[in-house]
């Protein structure tokens, strides 16, 4: 089909839709007073150019503009956008899902002073993250990468007085700049292999990576030879990037912390667009993994998903328990590039985003109800804390609903989003292990406890916000009259209710419950079309147990006909105190690290400038001891010689006494000694 | 007259100038000095424009290819049978030299902007301050190692005494140990230049000449001459001319300073008042670089080819150890000087790796951390001279006290730690570049340099992030109650100072073209010379 666009159309598009978040960021600290029409305008309209690109590429021949930007002996490094599927679906996303949360926003942050420092934030983040998508060469990437790990740590530091806050901001860039190191250092591998980082000439049709080999311990390309070994390195280094900005299995340890900031950044930051681009990345470079890559990427997100869901069971921050889900899914999408399914990775990022997003905007109007209340009664409360929600359907019935829809597209139940892309990824887990059997069983095993503990978390945070009684007048000692609250505003309502609509299925696919309906799913046919058993089997096994999950949980914390006493066991606390990696890190990282630096400036101090003061110190005691050989050795014989010569005279002169028997005795003693002398000799 | 020799001697006859100035003018000589700064900086800027590149205009070893020449016969005397002593006065500027003309205008104007600060004896200082400027230009423009020379501890005077009476407390102590750690290397420099001297002839008119161009060229070693190519002359069982690398080398590693030779620089940078620490950080560290490339590097390239990876070493244990240095320390302006130490290091790797990549990166990573380093003593200077504090733990949340200045905090201090759009990101990330393709390319550097020095990256982040959260955000919080009153909001001298700086940090990151263009057809022409 040829499209009613040229490429020079869509090329400008490109650039509105990535100018117009810049320009926001600009005149929002300009114009103080209009940053949220200047932010929701420019986020507009890029959606629109999202909207025609994608309509203009998707499915098409990939288009690829590049300039001229760096050159110099060896390489040069272009400036460029790559428009292919993968570009504008994300393009799309983030734009749609942006301009929800910054209507979200006006009213999340109606009572900020500093609010055009926020909308202004969330433009330069947009910018940077649409940069990320549209960029065609690696190191582009890198350098939108870094900007968006810079607006999220001045969005996570937003309220830069809460001292949790600024913690939390520092921590996420720092772990997020271990990723970058890996990232780095990755670029500079395949720079000296292929003298090129343009995505479409390293990794597109006829791509450099497919035309390097690996022979003999050596990994040969066009322009150079490395050992083997580099190969793997590389595609660690950057698979580093991507569990460092995905939130994985060591570096997650941010993304919890990250809640510090505002609750419309978390979702659309640390829930929805900014995780998701490692994901983005390992589907942008994915030729350049070697099995032992993926196997390792396979395991890692098998861990992280397991880990995370596991700590989200006993949270009672509500805030706390989305984020651990965030990382746990997004284990699910490394876990499917893992097992080379990079189409259910897609597609899972794409449902996750929506459904993810919904849950913490949902959360957020909740927050925020319950934040007037504290402000208006002056009280202390923790307003995101489970234990102070309970009952809230009748309150707030809208929010309840959209959680709900969220929550189970989150569990994947039929006829949501989630059934068809998570199961999607346990489909592949099934098959892939199946084709190497033994230990790799533990997969699709792991997998399955995860996809349960997923459910149970989520409908134990629906039953406890939303279910029985609303505990907190009970906490604060009044009514339940006094501490009335609703739905807040359409600013909130609105976009939530958008956002619930793309839980089902029904915009992926037009049969929920056939995958390869999708059309998400279907672009990518990289991966060979799902046969046998499980695509029927697995759905069928998770979901049953899934109900059980979700019945037992409405017992437990709605209906209260029985409570779990697991507290004191070792996996409750385990689970609750995050698998202790905070205290870990605190103690064997940062500890070691600052007795390190002290060691250093220890070793500056004494030992080198010891040296150099020792050094000036012996040259002093060197002169010091010149000083007095001069003084009383040469000066010595000087002046002993002159003090000679001074009393030989004067003895001498005693000679001249003028008396005449003096004269004569000295003549005497004089003769008598010539005397004598010639009698000796 | 040429403009290099108006660039360079505007300063000092106006610094004669102040000299004879009566004392009741005494206000008027910091705006003189900003006048006199600024004008060389047009001059500077006009010559940075109308620089020419390309094959034609190389420079390094070609004296014919280096532009605005000036070339006077200064000293000849006939000293017998060793023929005719032939000293010029030659003066010319090629890619490595003109963006550090440059960049010193810069940071001279922006010095004598925060010379505000100096309260005493202002005749005296401004004075200093003129004679250290034409010390410096006249360091990056002459071609005559002995006029050379003569630049280069002319600026120890000056700065010994700006340090020694307008400096902190133990600023006696940090002067001496400056003056003292330099000329050590720079005596010993001067032995190798007069090796040289007897070396080298002037092809033109058979003398032995102190023509630094002249040296580059192995064919103008007379032979037999203690530093001929050819010969391999020994000192000791030592090669000659490696002892000659190694000495020039030492020489500007302190200037630099490479681990293990820094130690003054905390102890000049702490003490010195800010715009010193400016002059100091600025440019100072940068004779050192452009020494190790024009003298060490360009004139012994065979020995620094095959010392090249203790040079990368060097290096890399700079990066690290002066990020880990940073890291421990709780005084803001010490902590900003071990950064420099780390920030430093990735130039030493980048020139080890010789390749135009690293090169390259080197020469940003100068001109950046240039004006970097500036903003960043300027910004430690704006505290100190509101409070007299430095100390980082006597700060808190800053950011609800002075928001501008945060704001430029937080744009000096990512731009500084390599954030991407700022310049240092581009410089950084060509050192390594340059380093780790080494291997590949001319196989000086073990990969593993490039590896390595990429996690001062990551310690860069953590010192500057940290103090940021310790010092600038949180609930405000100062040692005293009186400092509230204090630590008020930049004035407009003084964002009139920061702005320019963080403008250039930006456009340079966006736009690195605008130096690399200026110097690429320089750097192809040095790394001819290594193969």
């Amino acid at each position: 089909m040829e499209s009613i666009f040229t490429p020079y159309m869509l090329f400008n598009f490109a650039l509105i839709a990535i100018t117009a978040p810049f320009l926001a960021f600009i005149f929002s600290l300009i114009f103080k007073r209009f940053a949220a029409v200047i932010g929701i305008a420019s986020i507009g309209l890029s959606f629109i150019s999202s909207l025609i690109l994608f309509i203009g590429v998707w499915k098409k021949p990939v288009l690829h503009f590049s300039f001229d930007w760096i050159q110099l002996a060896n390489f040069k490094i272009n400036l460029g956008f790559l428009l292919n599927d993968l570009t504008v679906i994300m393009l799309l996303l983030i734009s749609f899902i942006a301009l929800l949360v910054h209507i979200y926003s006006v009213e999340y942050m109606r009572k900020d002073d500093l609010k055009y420092r926020y909308f202004a934030y969330l433009s330069l983040f947009c910018f940077a993250m649409l940069g990320v998508v549209l960029a065609d060469n690696l190191f582009l990437v890198y350098i939108f990468w870094e900007l968006v790990g810079f607006a999220s740590y001045l969005l996570i530091g937003f309220w830069f007085k809460k001292e949790k806050a600024v913690l939390a901001n520092k921590k996420a860039f720092i772990m997020n700049r271990i990723g970058d190191v890996g990232f780095l250092i990755g670029l500079m591998i395949l720079l000296t292999q292929f003298h090129t980082l343009d995505i479409d000439v390293l990794f597109g049709q006829g791509n450099l990576i497919a035309s390097s080999f690996v022979k003999n311990d050596i990994w040969a390309t066009p322009f150079g030879l490395m050992p083997a070994y580099w190969l793997s390195i590389a595609g660690f280094c950057f698979f580093a990037g991507a569990i460092a900005k995905s939130a994985q299995f060591p570096l997650h340890t941010w993304l919890p912390d990250a809640m510090e900031g505002p609750t419309a950044v978390s979702s659309l930051i640390h829930a929805a667009t900014m995780v998701a681009a490692g994901v983005f990345l390992l589907l942008r470079i994915a030729p350049l993994f070697n099995q032992l890559v993926l196997t390792s990427m396979a395991a890692i997100g098998l861990f992280t998903a397991f880990m995370a869901a596991s700590i989200a069971v006993t949270q009672t921050d509500i805030k706390k328990v989305l984020a651990f889900s965030t990382i746990s899914q997004l284990g699910f999408m490394i876990l499917a590039v893992g097992v080379q399914d990079n189409a259910a990775a897609i597609f899972h990022l794409v449902t996750h985003a929506f459904f993810k997003c919904l849950l913490f905007l949902a959360a957020g109007m909740v927050i925020h109800q319950l934040h007037h209340l504290k402000e208006k009664y002056q009280e202390n409360f923790d307003d995101q804390s489970l234990e102070v929600m309970g009952g809230l359907r009748k309150l707030m019935p809208i929010t309840f609903i959209v959680f709900v829809a969220a929550s189970i597209a989150l569990a994947g139940l039929p006829f949501t989003s989630g059934y068809l892309s998570k199961d999607a990824i346990l489909v592949s887990v099934f098959e892939w292990a199946d084709e190497r059997g033994g230990i790799y069983w533990v997969f699709p095993l792991l997998v399955s406890i995860t996809s349960w503990l997923t459910t149970f978390y989520i409908f134990r945070v629906v039953f406890k916000a939303f279910f029985g009684e609303f505990r907190l007048p009970q906490i604060l000692g009044k009514t339940a009259e006094e501490l009335k609250i609703t739905d807040p505003n359409r600013w909130m309502t609105i976009p939530v209710i958008i956002l619930a609509l793309f839980c089902f299925a029904l915009f992926f696919a037009y049969n929920p419950f056939n995958l390869e309906s999708s059309w998400i799913y279907g672009s990518w046919n990289n991966h060979p079309h799902h046969t046998g058993m499980y695509p029927i089997l697995v759905p069928i096994y998770i979901n049953v147990l899934s109900f059980a999950l979700i019945f037992m949980a409405y017992q437990a914390y709605a209906k209260n006909t029985f409570a779990f006493n697991n507290q004191a066991s070792w996996y409750y606390k385990l689970s609750l105190n995050q698998w202790y990696f905070n205290s870990f890190y605190d103690v064997f990282l940062i500890k070691i690290l600052m007795l390190k630096t002290k060691a250093f400036y220890w070793f500056d101090q004494k030992i080198i400038d010891g040296f150099i003061h020792l050094l000036s110190n012996i040259i002093i005691i060197i002169s010091k001891i010149t000083s007095w050989f001069d003084h009383y050795i040469i000066d010595g014989l000087v002046n002993g010689s002159a003090w000679l010569v001074s009393r030989l005279g004067i003895w001498l002169r005693g000679m001249h006494s003028g008396k005449l028997q003096h004269y004569f005795i000295w003549m005497l003693l004089i003769f008598l000694s010539f005397f004598i002398y010639k009698l000796i000799i | 007259m040429g403009l290099l020799s108006i660039l360079i001697f505007l300063p000092l006859v106006f610094g004669m100038f102040i000299l004879l100035m009566p004392k009741a003018l005494n206000h008027y000589f910091k705006y003189l000095t900003v006048g006199v700064s600024l004008v060389q900086l047009l001059i500077a800027s006009w010559l940075y424009f109308n620089f020419k590149t390309g094959d034609g205009f190389t420079g390094v070893n070609q004296l014919a290819q280096y532009q605005w020449v000036e070339k006077l016969d200064w000293i000849r005397l006939d000293v017998g049978s060793f023929g005719t002593l032939q000293i010029d006065y030659l003066l010319g500027v090629d890619g490595f030299s003109i963006g550090l003309v440059w960049l010193s205008a810069l940071v001279m104007l922006i010095a004598s902007l925060s010379s505000w600060e100096i309260k005493s004896n202002l005749k005296g200082y401004f004075a200093l301050f003129l004679l250290l400027d034409t010390a410096i230009i006249g360091v990056f423009c002459s071609l005559d190692l002995f006029l050379f020379y003569i630049f280069y501890e002319l600026m120890l005077l000056p700065l010994y005494f700006l340090i020694g009476m307008w400096g902190g407390v133990r600023r006696e102590y940090a002067a001496i140990k400056f003056f003292l750690y330099t000329l050590f290397g720079s005596i010993f420099m001067l032995l190798v230049i007069a090796g040289l001297y007897l070396s080298v002839t002037d092809p033109e008119t058979g003398n032995h000449t102190f023509n630094l161009v002249h040296a580059m060229n192995p064919a103008n070693y007379s032979a037999g001459s203690i530093f001929s190519a050819l010969d391999n002359i020994q000192i000791l069982g030592f090669s000659a001319r490696a002892i000659g690398f190694i000495i020039v080398f030492i020489a500007f590693a302190i200037k630099v300073p490479v681990f293990p030779f820094h130690t003054w620089l905390p102890d000049a940078h702490v003490e010195a008042p800010t715009p010193i620490s400016i002059i100091l950080a600025g440019i100072l560290l940068k004779v050192g670089g452009y020494g190790i490339i024009r003298i060490a590097y360009g004139i012994f390239p065979d020995i620094a080819i095959s010392l090249s990876w203790w040079m990368g070493l060097l290096g890399v244990i700079s990066i690290i150890y002066g990020a880990m240095n940073a890291l421990a320390q709780t005084d803001l302006k010490r902590l900003i000087a071990y950064s420099s130490v780390s920030h430093m290091g990735f130039v030493l790797l980048g020139i080890a790796s010789l390749t135009s990549e690293g090169i390259n990166g080197a020469m940003m990573q100068m001109i950046s951390h240039g004006f970097l380093s500036v903003m960043l003593f300027f910004i430690v200077g704006v505290i100190y001279n509101r409070v007299h504090d430095r100390d980082i733990y006597n700060f808190r949340g800053l950011a609800n006290q002075m928001p501008v200045f945060t704001g430029f905090v937080m744009i000096a201090f990512f731009a500084s730690l390599g954030l991407p759009g700022f310049s240092a990101f581009i410089a950084e990330a060509f050192s390594l570049i340059g380093a780790f393709s080494s291997q590949s390319l001319n196989g000086l550097l073990p990969r593993w340099m490039a590896v390595v020095a990429a996690i001062g990256i990551l310690l860069g982040a953590g010192y500057f992030l940290w103090t940021l959260q310790r010092m600038f955000f949180g609930t405000l919080r100062l040692k005293k109650e009186e400092w509230k009153a204090q630590l008020v909001d930049l004035n407009f001298r003084e964002k009139l100072v920061l702005f320019p700086l963080a403008a250039l940090a930006l456009v340079l990151g966006i736009m690195p073209s605008l130096v690399f263009n200026v110097m690429s057809s320089s750097i192809n022409q040095f790394i001819l010379l290594f193969k």
